[in-house]
């Protein structure tokens, strides 16, 4: 009998939930590590920040699993909804014909720490980041932008974002671009949902504010507590 | 043209004035939606009533048929609303013919072909539980309905009773997002358990079957209500299946003295259980409207309809 996948992912849980209950998760110590599938040898291989920024270093680009793609993806979800696997870093914009294009996604590095059912709330291209007093306190260095960078390259959120609200209220979670493109496929750094700059651009163009975005509870032992 | 639809109308029709309306409930369940078209249309093919639907809460629903408001309730899910009924009391009437429905645990394709599961039992054997783990905390996962179900706390009961909610971990979220990781899981082949409920449109968009579990024996269940105790979990047991359910349509009884041909024909109507979980299918997926939905399952059993009839 073969089983499914170990993933070790994660070092804790951070951040608050939203929608989705756990019922009686126990605590337990996690990994940083994420995976990918080898398409060849049908496996999932462990996928760390070293193997990818070798990976980023000598190819140009993540892994073809993490590139933009249209897939076979069959659901009763209309077209233009999101549905983020945020256990596997894909995000799945369905199209019409049973098909989505996948994106491949970093996710923080407390993962997700929710799941449920969201909608974009606003859209903005080159958002200005602002640190949050946290990562100030943390790094010194970023008290310099306590007011706000302004969008460029440089700018943790990237080329675009799009802001979560459930109940018309922004969820302080948001889609956004990355100045680490090599990081897509992890959970590192902070942040929430990362598409590389091309994808983001690509992403922001084909939806619209008001579209479902379904976050999965992949990874359950996030939502302890939730 | 318009001659021969009136022609048709006055061969089919059995007498009721065309200016009568029936007023069919629609509830929020999808298959319901179109069954209800398929209802006010045949009723107005056979009878020459004029079908009027109106959008209602299932409780709802059956107060306004005692009332007298409504006329119809498309799909009665039985035991569900079996007190609501009663609460209505002779005013509705429960047709005999029903469809079967049954709820339990689901394993998608991939999860038989890499686990060898069959049975809800397996999910005690800690390596077979392991293959639905997506935290590597040597547990599986398993949603068991939307917090506010009322299967949702039978399901703990029966995640107890059976053991294996000390190999799974339970969750429970919005059936949107059970549904959406039903579609990712098996996009990427990964092997998945969930709680699910037939008639439904995922068996019709998914490869998945509902794993084996002892028949229902009402001796083996015992459930305790979380409001009135609040140990009620470990109080409580589900050791088999579930029942089955059953969807039958309801009228109000004062239609078989007001209007026999149609109460007649509200007993007669049979759907399959293919029917509601195609008629759910074409609704959630097709994102056809329920009127296209019921014109196109209207056409398309002809033979069956006129097998209700006869």
């Amino acid at each position: 009998m073969s089983v499914g996948p170990s993933r070790r992912r994660l070092l804790e849980l951070g951040l608050a939930g939203l929608a989705a209950g756990l019922i009686g998760a126990p605590a337990q110590a996690q990994a940083i590590y994420s995976q990918i599938y080898d398409a060849k040898r049908k496996k999932w291989i462990d996928y760390d920040p070293r193997r990818a920024q070798q990976y980023y270093a000598a190819y140009g680009s993540v892994p073809e699993e993490f590139k933009r793609q249209l897939v076979p993806f069959r659901t009763a979800e209309k077209p233009g909804t999101v549905i983020i696997d945020g256990d596997r870093h894909f995000l799945y914009l369905v199209q019409p014909e049973f098909q989505a294009i996948r994106y491949g996604i970093g996710v923080g590095r407390d993962g997700f720490g929710w799941a449920g059912i969201v909608a974009i709330g606003r859209m903005v291209e080159w958002p200005t980041w602002t640190p949050p007093p946290e990562m100030i306190a943390r790094d010194p260095k970023s008290a310099q932008w306590a007011n706000g960078m302004p969008g460029g390259p440089d700018n943790p959120l990237g080329a675009r974002a799009m802001y979560l609200y459930e109940g018309g209220k922004d969820t302080i979670y948001r889609i956004h671009g990355t100045a680490e493109p090599w990081s897509i496929g992890l959970n590192i750094s902070s942040g929430c949902i990362r598409l590389n700059n091309d994808d983001v651009t690509d992403l922001y163009s084909r939806v619209a504010v008001g579209a479902k975005v379904v976050v999965l509870m992949s990874g359950a032992a996030l939502y302890r507590g939730v | 043209m318009g001659a021969l639809v009136l022609m048709a109308l006055i061969t089919c029709s059995t007498g009721v004035a065309a200016a009568q309306e029936i007023v069919v409930g629609i509830t929020a369940w999808p298959s319901a939606k179109v069954s209800a078209y398929v209802i006010g249309q045949v009723l107005a093919e056979r009878t020459g009533v004029t079908p009027v639907y109106v959008e209602r809460g299932s409780v709802g629903l059956l107060t306004s048929i005692a009332r007298g408001d409504i006329d119809v309730y498309p799909e009665l899910w039985s035991p569900n609303l079996d007190a609501a009924v009663s609460r209505a009391g002779a005013a509705v009437t429960v047709s005999t013919r029903s469809v079967t429905g049954k709820q339990g645990i689901c394993a998608t394709r991939a999860a038989i072909d890499q686990t060898g599961i069959k049975a809800v039992s397996d999910l005690t054997n800690p390596d077979i539980a392991a293959a639905f783990d997506s935290d590597d905390d040597g547990r599986g996962e398993l949603w068991i309905g939307d917090a506010s179900w009322f299967s949702t706390q039978v399901e703990r009961v029966r995640a107890r009773s059976a053991g294996y909610d000390q190999t799974m971990q339970l969750l429970q979220a919005p059936e949107d997002m059970a549904m959406a990781a039903v579609d990712a899981s098996v996009a990427l082949a990964q092997p998945l358990v969930f709680y699910c409920y037939s008639p439904h449109h995922v068996f019709v968009l998914h490869d998945v079957v509902m794993l084996a579990e002892p028949a229902f024996d009402a001796a083996a269940w015992q459930l305790v209500a979380p409001a009135g105790d609040p140990d009620w979990l470990e109080h409580s047991r589900a050791e088999t299946a579930w029942d089955v359910s059953s969807l039958s349509i309801a009228f109000a009884t004062r239609l078989k003295t007001e209007l026999p041909a149609v109460a007649d024909i509200l007993g007669r109507i049979q759907f399959e259980a293919e029917d509601i979980a195609g008629m759910s299918y074409v609704l959630q997926v097709e994102r056809k409207s329920p009127e296209a939905a019921a014109h196109e399952w209207l056409a398309e059993h002809r033979a069956r309809i006129d097998g209700w009839f006869e």
